[in-house]
């Protein structure tokens, strides 16, 4: 039996397996297990094409397992609540997805998470495992121009998802999907906001502690703080601030064609998202910009935390085209194609 | 001493274990001040890994490249990537049970060389680096054919290093954000691998 008495658990110690089991059980067509806490399509991408994997701690459902499918990921390998896996699960995963064409391992900016993956690769190659990891970084809470290293990946990694499973499917080789990548990293910007605490599901613990009536900006996905803290404003009063943050970042010219997602992390609800996706997007039509591809969604959430993040990229003609254009089966991301 | 042994070196690896667990608590007090204080347990648990690996070797080139591997797969964080990386960097160049002043000096570069494949630190940076890359290079440049004097360049390098650590500023990773609160106290990941090297050359 569990403490917790605000989440319907069993023991603490089986939210992992229990939630993925559940979700395999749910969506057998598209994924299964491929070994403890590791989860793989359920019709694997032929061997001649790149397979792209990923990582994280649990307890951000739908994130990251939800968009393991048909053009999109190949495997995700899941640590505990807001836990990086371990090297060990990981490079048991690289062992499964080995191919000649290779691996592209996707890792969001978390200390635990690069240093799994630095440890797995170091021993993939070892063992003759072609695998390259991509980086994410596109929180902003840093400051305007902050070092790489220094911001932190949040939900961002989800249209990459997409746009490299996309073109592993295509058949684009390592080099070129890291060329893609890397090309929409750097034209991806992401700014969190959170307003309501929120606990672990294992220990109770609070996350976020936050006083009613105040929202924190730059909020990181594991209550990490932003230093934005402040009486809680309008929905457009929100929306305006972190669109100018995040233009102030990206630096979009009039005419950029641009990507707009709402991603709700877990309390509030899609009539909010809503509005603040209206303001946003005005926002951005005033600037002269056009929203070519969008989402409001739950994609990557922190427990029963109020907020959302708000990713926003300039997308070249290509990512427009395997954003919106090829299909995707993955549980929590389909894309129907042309 | 003319060759080294896997007998003397397993002796070695004991010998810093057992240095590395008397200091334990000091590692971790020292990481306390910019870290989250937990280098000492890190430092330990990887060692004993290392250690126990070790003990089932028969030959230097698999023995090392076993000590990397199960490292890296039984402990998690930044102290056993860095150890790993280590021994797995020093299997490259060695090969059957018995190492001349020469092939000494490789494995210990080779292990230097795998290491600055993981880290962007260098000297200066107030780091393991500091005690690492002058330990090798006072192992490389020694002009010594003994074996136990080489190593003793080394670990009178490595220590000299950390020494030196005190003064600095941190200026990598996490522990740049605490800066000047870092001066006055030695780093302890250097801390803990000037031990390993002084640990080296006193065992044998």
């Amino acid at each position: 039996m569990s403490d917790i008495k605000t989440k319907f658990i069993n023991n603490p110690e089986q939210v992992t397996p229990e939630l993925l089991e559940g979700y395999v059980l749910a969506y057998p067509d598209q994924v299964k297990l491929g070994g403890e806490n590791i989860v793989v399509r359920a019709n694997p991408k032929s061997e001649d094409k790149v397979a792209i994997v990923t990582l994280g701690g649990s307890g951000h459902e739908p994130a990251l397992s939800g968009f393991v499918g048909e053009g999109m990921l190949d495997c995700s390998v899941v640590g505990d609540i807001f836990a990086a896996p371990g090297a060990q699960r990981l490079f048991q995963a690289l062992q499964l997805m080995k191919r000649e064409a290779g691996i592209l391992l996707v890792v969001l900016n978390h200390s635990g998470d690069v240093m799994s993956a630095n440890m797995a690769c170091q021993l993939a190659e070892r063992v003759g495992i072609k695998v390259k990891q991509i980086l994410t970084h596109d929180d902003i809470s840093a400051g305007i121009g902050a070092n790489n290293d220094d911001r932190r990946g949040l939900a961002g990694c989800v249209p990459l998802y997409k746009i490299l499973g996309a073109a592993a499917e295509e058949g684009k080789s390592l080099d070129e999907l890291i060329e893609i990548g890397e090309r929409f990293n750097k034209q991806l910007a992401t700014l969190a906001v959170a307003m309501r605490s929120c606990t672990h599901p294992q220990n109770g613990g609070v996350i976020t502690d936050l006083p009613a009536g105040i929202m924190e900006i730059g909020m990181g996905q594991h209550g990490e703080g932003g230093g934005g803290q402040k009486p809680l404003v309008s929905a457009d009063e929100t929306a305006a601030e972190m669109v100018d943050l995040l233009c102030r970042q990206l630096q979009p010219k009039e005419g950029d064609k641009m990507m707009l997602i709402i991603n709700g992390v877990g309390a509030t609800t899609h009539m909010e998202l809503n509005i603040i996706f209206r303001k946003a997007y005005m926002e951005l039509k005033e600037r002269g910009l056009q929203v070519a591809f969008s989402r409001i969604q739950e994609i990557l959430t922190v427990q029963e935390q109020a907020g959302f993040q708000m990713i926003m990229a300039i997308l070249d003609d290509d990512h427009i085209d395997y954003l919106k254009n090829k299909r995707s089966d993955a549980p929590y991301w389909t894309t129907i194609g042309k | 001493m003319k060759t080294l042994t896997i007998d003397n070196f397993k002796i070695m690896l004991n010998n810093a274990l057992r240095h590395i667990k008397e200091r334990e608590e000091e590692f971790s007090k020292l990481d306390a001040v910019i870290g989250d204080g937990d280098h000492g347990q890190a430092i330990v648990t990887a060692m004993s890994a290392i250690v126990a690996t070790a003990q089932k070797g028969t030959e230097f080139k698999a023995m090392l490249n076993d000590m990397g591997f199960d490292v890296m797969l039984q402990v998690s964080g930044s102290t056993s990537t860095l150890l790993g990386a280590f021994f797995l960097g020093m299997s490259d160049t060695v090969s059957g049970t018995e190492l001349d002043a020469v092939a000494v000096k490789a494995m210990f570069a080779g292990g230097l060389a795998n290491v600055q494949k993981q880290t962007k630190a260098g000297k200066g940076d107030k780091t393991m680096m500091d005690a690492l890359i002058p330990a090798v290079e006072a192992i490389e440049n020694s002009d010594s054919a003994d074996i136990k004097e080489i190593l003793e360049a080394g670990a009178k390098a490595a220590l000299d290093g950390t020494a030196a650590t005190v003064d600095m500023k941190a200026n990598f990773g996490r522990a740049r954000n605490y800066g000047e609160r870092s001066i006055g106290y030695a780093d302890s990941g250097a801390s803990s691998w000037s031990c390993m090297f002084a640990a080296f050359a006193e065992a044998l």
